[in-house]
């Protein structure tokens, strides 16, 4: 993250010191599996819970706004608290709106009169566009860049490389994306200031600072091995050794990265879409929370913790499937 | 990392002279330490205090030498007048140099709270004419003095949120260690959850149930609450690591077999070992609570003007035609934010080995 909390991506499973055992992959797999699930679902209901509890317990609703209107009478506020079912106790709603969003419907949004699921399902899709495309520019940089100080074995690429990681990492995207809206700005390209290049350049930043210095110490590791050794010894060329033998061991750590990267770069988006003004699930947030619209921050929440726990599962599952030593501690 | 945690910790404990790095940083987190504490004896003007004739007005130059080629001692800035109030050009009055001093009168403000003066580090002397080191915002104020107050606000809320989430963080985790293990397992299970979700749309949801519009000593508390319930896991975490790994430890062992309650055990063996990672931590987490504020000032739902914030600064950059114009002095509140994370990485790095 650094975006937010720096050290979200610290839980990074160590590949050493596991026993290698024969392997056996059908109920490893589906522990893996059911772990997850349970994970999931235990996650999205104490999440859901919390923050419908937050906002029902604070008073003030998306209706005090039209309280405050002399051309609506206080009968058709109290109408529309009964069809929105304000009038309820918190428990009973919360049940009332886990039971629909169980079946996908989850409600419509007071401010925008329109479904909730598929503003949020768009919304995402945009956002996970941004979110692809950042993550390809911030391994290409980071892994063209390990590649180049490995092969060429120079200390002052690799100092470079270390302040990179340093100026990067300590970049908020909300100064990379102000300056990116600046240079747009003095370019006066203000069509372009929305595109899904810019949007990337401007979130990229931290990713590549997290992922360049995760791939330099994974290759330097990895250049050590005794595999790396044998294939050098093989005759292979430097360059067959490093992108055949080393790089698979190295990105290793990389794969969970990315998946617990999701989080990161929702957040991120919130900062990017707004100030460079792109219709992503981050700047929906922001309209959610200035309208203060329950359903919607509620459809947010439960959509984006749903995405961030997939992104995980997939992103340990294919650690696991490109180390299946892993598999194994699963049964312990 | 939890796992290098759980290896070994003792060997961080021993006192090493910070690396030159470590000493930058740690020298730039005491400056805006002093600018934070001595903002209003900084700042020459007050933060809110407007200029209406004098809207986005670019720096005010220091001079020494003045048109007539003849150089003066005591540097003076010429004032600026709008030539263009449509395209908001400036241009310099030549012929009324004013001098710049130090230590000049000015607002009257409480000096840390303990006593009123009107004394500020520098400013323009003699007239009603300002001195605008960043030049002046929109509605005409200073901006270096806003800078130098939002730097204020911004340095009180993330420290204090990072002090609240620390506890309930070491609180946690220290329970977690000591726990039987489907508690720890339950405690850490949802600290990883918390570190996976993404952190600022949690903060906003958490937002949104409180009034938009708030006093800014209530937005600043509900801030400050809000990071901590949102912000605890990290520190949890790395506290239940240590704590884990100082019970197995021989001096722990051997205060348990004098028979000290555990209480003592905890409080006099256990914690202060841990003292120094958690340290390094808490200064880790620093600059992610400074951006959470500013994020949410940024977006309006934090700090609110009048008081000025590095964030609600940063809203005046969305324009986008000032910005074309003026970059550098939009983007300071940026740059401010930029420098401070930076000093805390390099300082946190050096202590760290």
């Amino acid at each position: 993250m650094t975006i937010f909390f720096a050290n979200q991506f610290a839980i990074g499973k160590n590949s050493r010191g596991i026993r290698a055992r024969p392997l056996c992959l059908r109920s490893p797999v589906l522990k893996f599996i059911f772990r997850k699930l349970v994970q999931g679902i235990l996650l999205v209901v104490i999440v859901s819970a919390a923050v419908f509890l937050l906002l029902s317990a604070a008073g003030g609703d998306a209706l005090s706004g039209l309280r405050e209107n002399p051309q609506v009478s206080a009968e058709t506020v109290e109408r529309l608290r009964v069809y929105y079912a304000l009038d309820r106790p918190v428990g009973e709603r919360y049940l009332r709106w886990a039971a629909d969003a169980a079946r996908g419907d989850l409600g419509e949004s007071i401010n925008f009169r329109t479904p909730v699921a598929s503003m949020v399902g768009s919304r995402l899709l945009e956002t996970l566009k941004l979110s692809a495309v950042t993550l390809l520019l911030a391994l290409g940089v980071s892994l063209l860049f390990s590649f180049l100080i490995i092969r060429t074995r120079s200390r002052a690429l690799d100092r470079l490389a270390e302040a990179f990681v340093l100026v990067f990492a300590s970049t908020p995207v909300i100064v990379t994306s102000l300056v990116v809206l600046a240079t747009v700005a003095a370019a006066s390209t203000f069509a372009a200031a929305g595109s899904i290049i810019f949007s990337a350049v401007a979130l990229a930043p931290p990713f590549i600072g997290l992922f360049l210095a995760q791939t330099k110490r994974g290759f330097e590791e990895a250049m050590r091995e005794n595999f790396v050794q044998l294939a050098r010894s093989k005759g292979l060329s430097e360059t067959a050794v490093i992108i055949r033998h080393a790089a698979r061991a190295a990105i290793n750590p990389l794969i969970t990265l990315l998946g617990l990267s999701i989080g990161a770069l929702v957040s991120g988006s919130v900062i990017v879409e707004t100030v460079l003004g792109r219709q992503g699930i981050g700047s929906l947030t922001v309209a959610a929370v200035r309208s203060r619209d329950v359903p919607l921050v509620m459809g947010i929440v439960l959509i984006v913790s749903i995405a961030v726990w997939l992104g995980n599962t997939i992103g340990e599952f294919l650690q696991m499937a490109n180390d299946r030593r892993l598999f194994d501690a699963e049964r312990n | 990392m939890p796992n290098a945690i759980d290896t070994d910790i003792a060997a961080s404990g021993s006192f090493e002279r910070p690396r030159p790095a470590a000493l930058i940083g740690i020298v730039v987190i005491s400056l805006f330490a002093i600018v934070a504490i001595f903002a209003d004896l900084i700042a020459p003007y007050d933060h809110a205090s407007q200029q209406r004739t004098q809207p986005s007005a670019p720096v005010s130059r220091i001079r020494f030498i003045d048109d007539s080629g003849s150089f003066r001692p005591r540097p003076f800035f010429y004032p600026q007048r709008l030539a263009d109030p449509l395209f908001l050009v400036y241009e310099e009055d030549r012929t009324r140099p004013i001098p710049l001093s130090l230590f000049v009168r000015g607002d009257r403000y409480p000096f840390l709270g303990l006593f009123e003066t009107d004394l500020h580090l520098f400013g323009s002397v003699g007239t009603e004419v300002r001195f605008n080191l960043l030049g002046t915002d929109a509605l005409g104020r200073d901006r270096f003095s806003r800078l130098v107050q939002g730097i204020r606000f911004s340095l009180i809320v993330a420290p204090l949120g990072v002090l609240l989430a620390g506890l309930l963080g070491v609180v946690i985790g220290t329970i977690s260690g000591y726990a039987a293990r489907w508690l720890d397992a339950g405690l850490m299970g949802v600290a990883d959850a918390m570190l996976s979700l993404p952190t600022l749309v949690l903060i906003l949801a958490a937002r949104a149930a409180f009034p938009l519009e708030l006093p800014p000593l209530s937005a600043g508390m509900l801030l400050v609450m809000i990071f901590a319930v949102v912000g605890w896991a990290e520190m949890a975490r790395l506290t239940r690591g240590l704590v884990r790994t100082l019970q197995t430890r021989e001096y722990v062992l051997a205060a348990h077999s004098i028979g000290l309650s555990p209480a003592r055990i905890l409080f006099r063996h256990i914690l202060p070992n841990a003292a120094g990672p958690i340290m390094t931590q808490a200064t880790l987490m620093l600059p992610a609570f400074l951006l959470a504020e500013v994020s949410l000032s940024f977006l309006g739902v934090g700090l609110q003007e009048p008081i000025p914030s590095l964030g609600n600064m940063l809203a005046a950059a969305g324009d986008i035609s000032q910005l074309s114009r003026q970059p550098f002095l939009l983007l300071s509140p940026a740059i401010a934010i930029f420098l401070f994370v930076m000093a805390v990485r390099l300082a946190a790095r050096g202590s760290e080995r």
